[in-house]
């Protein structure tokens, strides 16, 4: 028997998910999560499996793992003592960022503070121009002495990130040398290292990141590799990354700033493979935990990337499947505000001390509170029994707010349902204007602990014909792991004008950067199947700010004809904002590389469809749509593939409950996603 | 209220969502690299009388929440849908407030009534005129700053005015950045229209249109909350701007800001009479004209962040703005530059609101530095380079929350900068140094954020170098409860053989090879008396540079051992005797720097009110040439002729009245009278 297993670890659960090579049949199994003693929770879900599924550790075939202890030092706090050194008469980058505040209305708005403070800045003396060329050759002193000052200051480690390194790393580079010789405890990291991305504050941002939790993530793995060694487990561990890939443990020791994000990511790489799996070519996933809802926009089974996102309070750039992150969850908490209406969030009970239905100390009414107030939460327990629900609790908690507003309970935890569903209108509305769709045309595929509780009402909201609910929503995630393909970026600031005089220096970037990916994946991951090499040129009109990622046709490439890219570029910027200007001079602002190497994929089980209608459970009684109701209820396990089941329900299942508001029709697909259809779509 | 709280709730997020949808539309399809980089525009909805209650909350420009539309909706006769209409005239109704800006609105029709306006403006690079982006401080009439349209339809039920277009396009120096940004502007309000028929149909018409004036009863009933918790009073507060025209003299912004109860009063008497030049605003003198307001909005939220953005918030105030001053001039006044006097505005507003709120409310923020612009010749491509280098703003002022942030902050934290590295691969350029000036923060224990510096060498001939918005090299950043001032901002250019020459308030430089300038803004304001800060605070600040160690000592009266640990006996004894000194004198709300004591001095209250009084008599036209000749005239006297007391203005006065005697009828009491004649 062997078995890929999957791990997802989350703010209150660890998810397990594993694969029978042979079957391709899914278990799952979920354990809290042990943030005093991380990793120990993996060890703890093994056990589980071993247990539960019958699943010896030595059955492991293949293991992928998402690690929150990066991303949890940056937002605790709990990173090294970092200093920087920036080119002199430039060490004010941290403190003026991009200057613009968090919140502009507000006159007392501040930016965070940095995760290094002036005190631990030092310049040192070195000029870069925009070329490369040498201004002024580094100076050996002035970092020996900087270097005295930090670790007088305290500092366990160095960033170096000097102006235009992302041009002639020389100088980091030898600074590096420097230190290395004279200081060699010293952990040092360069900006051009991390990514050679040319914006001083967003690559210095993006190093600063990187070496403040790398000393931490990086013994983190190395103990992890040890304590799976030691239960026996032989694959050795991959883990998962913000680009929505995978790579070795081993490698993500000295690239965890590309793991900050992958938590979120591998949700999405995970609704990604169900779309594509069933067809479904224009999806929105929906996934919503206890302080959150992430929507991404995903087409014939491909996400969209970027690499400009925030990690805690700040900017990093590394290649990242695009999320739009709102501040609503099952854990946001509603609240009467100043003016007496009805709000929902952003503050959270989070996993602790969570809803006031989880009896664990909380008392504010949160969105899982409405739910279970309204009846439509009924199993007693979330999370393979782990959290009993308390109904009274959840009731107490909402009925100060009902006494504000002058209703009954049942109407209030409505009415926090669809001020929260309101919320997440508005964020979506905002999305799909800036990417230009129309989000009717879209499903809705809904996952995480929440995301099947409310994806019926946002689907109506939005005013989608669709609602898919996967098996095993709550486990997404850890699949999403499962069946990612290794994966990594590569990056060369270009800069110059798309025309036929700097084709040879695009085509001799395109090769530097294909050899530097294929040593990566072959030499470094040991990636032994297929690769494949996607070179993509940021580009823009000249004098614009903001680039597009357009792929690089290889045959042009190697033409030198810069016809076929620039008329590329044309067809994508139109594409995305509706005009294109043949006329005008394109640059190029960076290349990127991206390797893939594939990996076989587990097929998601199917089973033959027998068309049948499925009685309910049994009834439920809820408050719903603005009435006391009966509905139907029923438990997962009975909605196989080809079932029809009443609407409107609640649908019980070990990681999640699914709610299914009046409007819809429902089936069970060949896969066993659940297909919520709207009787009747609104018009566009 | 007609609609329940939660409902209103859910009303308020569908109406923001449309606003929003608008923003991102606009912003996803603008032409312009100016939009994409300043987010200098906006979009809403209105009422159908014209007041805005849906803004955008995280994109475009922050100055124009609660916009009323009504001044340009009433100038249509009629609206049929599919109409979009147009305006950039800042004398058409006062919607817009200088010709760059481009605003647009449409009515939303529902069962053939106008439920709602979707509107929005874009700042357009150029609209033409006498100078490129058709602002300058040196315009002196309307007509310099490009051309105007009426409130006019652009689009008649659905057919665009293609002669309308044509005519705008001829006269614009990048006809196809503003063709692309109307586009992108029709689009917008095309979103708002559709999503906002998607919401009706979703709630009801009724439902809809009650929740719409429950949501700026909302915004009044919230701000009028705030306003009753400041304590009744009159709060007078006064600044200025350096100089009312290119080398001119001082421009002075006077405010007496009367809180009475759930409301307030903002009488702007006593500010500058219209101008030559193009720092006039335009607000026709409507009472609550946005731009007189701006302040008001960041004032009520920062007191309460929790305040929905919309048009109630503005129905407690009412404005007073006499006709023919700076803050209300009469056509043909330019008012291209009306920025640099808004932001000042923003700083009475404030400085009124923070007598009434010592202990919520901020002290000065710096301003001054200037928004950089360069362009120059670049040998390698052979092209002329344009670029919008960087805003150098400086730092926020302190508050008894804590210091003020460093570098930017306060009313300008909506400015974003251009990174040294993208700048020196767009311009050839060099960066010598851009970051934060030591010890230009305001003492205090609160200390004000610091100033911003930036410098630059230039490479080739005729380089020209803009700062618009320069100011604050003599009126600098007010302090409070003790606070002191912040540091002036400076403007130096040094030529290769090491001369240094101070530029002052100069905004447009040329500039040759070698020739380097050194530009920093002006620091933040300290709140609270400096020798009551946390020492470990002041020993914080020097180990970062933020203050030195002799400010330490001599501003905070904390000394330090060179290492940087407190010398604590040093520092008490010190501290005693700027705290004996500081008992003497009487306890003042503000604190201002040694240029604007020096002004004030000569330009007393008196004889500013002298000079108002007179000149709120004489022909508008005349208003700003009687001005300087009073200026000249006083500043001849010496320090043993001057009074103070109105008299050095009632001379001047009569001198001119004198040499001018068509002012006579005007202001008989100076006229000579006819003994002294014969």
């Amino acid at each position: 028997m062997s078995y890929r297993v999957g791990v997802d670890i989350g703010g209150t659960f660890a998810d397990f998910c594993a694969v029978d090579e042979a079957t391709g049949e899914i278990g799952t199994v979920k354990v809290l999560t042990t943030p005093d003693r991380p990793g120990q929770e993996v060890i703890d879900g093994l056990g589980a499996l071993h247990e539960r599924l019958g699943i010896a550790p030595s059955d492991i075939s293949y293991f992928t793992h998402g690690t929150t202890v990066g991303v949890n030092a940056l937002i605790m706090r709990k990173g090294i003592r970092l200093a920087l050194f920036t080119t002199e008469n430039f060490v004010d980058v941290l403190e003026l960022a991009r200057l613009k505040m968090p919140d502009p209305y507000d006159l007392l708005s501040a930016r965070p503070e940095p995760l290094v403070t002036r005190d631990l800045v030092f310049g040192v003396r070195e000029r870069l121009d925009a070329q490369g060329g040498i201004v002024t050759p580094l100076d050996r002193d002035s970092v020996i002495a900087a270097a005295e000052a930090a670790l007088a200051r305290g500092a366990e480690g160095v960033v170096l990130s000097f102006l235009h390194a992302y041009r002639n790393p020389d100088h980091e580079a030898k600074a590096a040398e420097i230190l290395a010789e004279a200081f060699p405890d010293l952990h040092v990291f360069c900006s051009h290292r991390i990514r050679p991305i040319i914006r001083e504050y967003e690559r210095t941002s993006t190093a600063v990141i990187h070496g403040y939790v790398q000393p931490r993530v990086s013994s983190y793995l190395g103990a992890l590799q040890e304590a799976l060694g030691g239960i026996g487990v032989k694959a050795a561990p991959m883990v998962t990354k913000s680009n929505g890939g995978i790579m070795s443990a081993e490698l993500g020791k000295s690239a965890c700033v590309e793991m900050l994000l992958s938590g979120t990511a591998a949700g999405v790489m995970g609704a990604a493979y169900v779309a594509e799996e069933c067809g479904a070519g224009r999806v929105l996933s929906l996934d919503v935990g206890g302080t959150s809802a992430d929507v991404a926009i995903i087409r014939d089974g491909r996400p969209g990337f970027g690499s400009a996102e925030t990690v805690g309070d700040f900017p990093i750039y590394v290649p990242t499947v695009s999320v739009t992150s709102i501040g609503e969850g099952g854990g946001s908490i509603a609240r009467l505000d100043a003016a007496g209406l009805l709000a929902v969030g952003p503050d959270s009970a989070g996993s602790q001390p969570g809803p006031a239905a989880y009896g664990r100390g909380g008392t504010q009414a949160t969105i899982t509170d409405a739910f279970v107030a309204s009846g439509l939460i009924d199993l007693g327990a979330l999370g393979y029994g782990m959290v009993a629900l308390d109904a009274d609790r959840a009731r107490a908690a909402i009925a100060p707010l009902a006494e504000g507003l002058g209703r009954s309970v049942e109407e209030t935890a409505e009415g926090i349902v669809g001020v929260a569903v309101s919320g997440m209108y508005r964020e979506v509305s905002k999305l799909c204007s800036r990417r230009g769709v129309d989000v009717r045309d879209f499903s809705l595929l809904a996952f995480g602990g929440g995301g099947p509780m409310l994806a019926g009402f946002l689907a109506r909201e939005l005013g989608m014909a669709e609602v898919i609910v996967p098996p095993a929503p709550g486990v997404l995630s850890a699949l999403g792991g499962l069946t990612a393909e290794v994966r990594n970026d590569f990056t060369a600031v270009a800069y110059y004008d798309l025309a036929s005089e700097n084709m040879g220096d695009l085509a001799a970037c395109v090769k530097r950067l294909a050899e530097t990916a294929r040593h990566w994946i072959v030499e470094e991951q040991r990636h032994e199947g297929e690769a494949v090499y996607q070179a993509v040129a940021e580009m823009r009109y000249r004098g614009q700010s903001f680039e597009i990622d357009v792929p690089l046709d290889a045959a042009a490439l190697e033409a030198g004809d810069p016809g076929p890219l620039a008329a590329a570029f044309h067809a994508e910027h139109h594409r995305l904002y509706g005009h294109a200007d043949p006329e005008a001079p394109i640059q190029i602002i960076a290349v990127n590389m991206i390797v893939t190497g594939h990996a076989p994929r587990p097929p998601l089980p199917r089973s033959g469809e027998v068309v049948r209608d499925v009685a309910p459970d049994r009834a439920l009684s809820v408050h719903l749509d603005g009435a006391r109701r009966e509905i139907a209820f029923y438990r997962r396990d009975a909605l196989t593939a080809g079932a029809r089941f009443e609407c409107p329900c609640v649908v019980a299942q070990d990681d999640t409950t699914v709610i299914v508001p009046p409007g819809f029709s429902g089936r069970v697909d060949t896969f066993g996603n659940l297909i919520l259809t709207r009787e009747r779509p609104d018009a566009h | 209220m007609r609609t329940d709280p939660v409902t209103l709730r859910v009303l308020e997020n569908h109406a923001q969502a449309v606003a929003e949808s608008m923003a991102y539309t606009l912003f996803r399809t603008a032409h312009s690299t100016f939009v994409k980089e300043t987010e200098d525009f906006t979009t809403g909805l209105t009422t159908p009388a014209g007041m805005t209650f849906a803004s955008p909350r995280d994109l475009g420009a922050t100055w124009f929440i609660g916009l009323d539309y009504a001044g340009v909706i009433g100038a249509i006769e009629d609206y049929e849908e599919g109409d979009i209409c147009v305006t950039n005239d800042p004398y058409s109704g006062y919607v817009c407030t200088h010709t760059p800006d481009m605003h647009i609105w449409k009515p939303i029709f529902w069962e053939g009534r106008i439920v709602a306006f979707a509107v929005g403006h874009i700042h357009n690079t150029d609209m033409g005129g006498a100078v490129p982006a058709s602002l300058s401080r040196a315009n002196t009439e309307v007509h310099q700053e490009g051309i105007r349209f009426r409130p006019t339809k652009l689009v008649s039920r659905g057919v665009m005015n293609e002669q309308l277009l044509e005519t705008m396009l001829l006269n614009v120096r990048m006809p196809e950045q503003n063709r692309g940004d109307l586009n992108a502007q029709i689009a917008a309000v095309n979103t708002g229209e559709a999503k906002m028929h998607e919401m009706i149909a979703k709630f009801g018409v009724e439902v809809v249109e009650a929740g719409i004036e429950d949501l700026l009863d909302t915004g009044e009933a919230r701000s009028r909350d705030v306003l009753s918790r400041l304590p009744d009073g009159e709060y007078r507060f006064v600044d200025y701007l350096d100089e009312d025209a290119p080398g001119g003299v001082p421009v002075r912004l006077e405010l007496a800001l009367r809180i009475r109860g759930d409301g307030a009063e903002l009488d702007f008497t006593g500010s500058d009479p219209q101008l030559q030049s193009a720092l006039n605003m335009p607000t026709g003198g409507n009472s609550r004209h946005i731009l007189l307001m701006v302040g008001w909005n960041y004032c009520l939220y920062t007191l309460d962040p929790s305040i929905p953005l919309n048009g109630g918030l503005l129905r407690p105030a009412e404005c007073i703005v006499p006709e023919g001053s700076v803050l209300n001039p009469v056509h043909p006044a330019a008012v291209g530059m009306r920025s640099l006097t808004c932001g000042r505005l923003q700083g009475v507003l404030m400085g009124a609101f923070h007598a009434a709120a010592p202990d919520r409310l901020p002290v000065g923020a710096a301003g001054g530095g200037g928004i950089v612009n360069v362009k120059t010749f670049d040998i390698a491509t052979g092209r002329m380079a344009m670029a919008s280098i960087d805003p150098v703003v400086g730092g926020a002022g302190g508050s008894a929350r804590g210091d003020g942030t460093d570098g930017s902050g306060a009313n300008s934290g909506f400015l974003k900068n251009t990174p040294v590295e993208i700048n020196e691969v767009e311009v050839p350029i060099r960066i010598r140094r851009y970051g934060l000036v030591q010890d230009s923060g305001g003492a205090g224990l609160a200390r004000g954020g610091l100033a911003t510096e930036l410098e630059l060498e230039i490479f080739a001939p005729d380089t020209v170098v803009t700062a618009r918005n320069r100011d604050r090299t003599v009126f600098a950043a007010w302090g409070g409860q003790g606070g002191g001032a912040g540091a002036p901002s400076t403007f130096t250019k040094i030529a290769p053989d090491g001369i240094r020459t101070d530029l002052g308030n100069t905004d447009v430089v040329r500039l040759e090879p070698g020739e380097i300038i050194n530009l920093t803004s002006g620091g933040g304001a300290g709140w609270g008396f400096a020798h009551e800060r946390d020492a470990v605070l002041v020993a914080r600040d020097v180990a970062r540079g933020a203050v030195s160690i002799e400010e330490a000592s001599l501003r905070y009266g904390v000394v330090l051992e060179p290492d940087g640990r407190i010398d604590l006996n040093a520092t008490d004894h010190q501290r005693e005797k700027m705290a004996r000194t500081a008992r003497m004198s009487p306890p003042s709300t503000y604190t201002y720097n040694a240029g604007r004591m020096a002004f004030e001095a000569i330009w007393t209250d008196a004889n500013y009110a002298a000079l108002s009084t007179a000149l709120a008599r004489v022909p508008v036209p005349w208003r700003h040439y009687v001005k300087r000749r009073v200026f000249a005239h006083v500043a001849q006297l010496s320090e043993r002729q001057r009074s103070g007391d109105g008299r050095d203005v009632e001379a001047a006065i009569a001198l001119a009245v004198a040499a001018m005697p068509q002012l006579a009828e005007h202001l008989p009491e100076y006229a000579p009278s006819r003994d002294a004649a014969e």
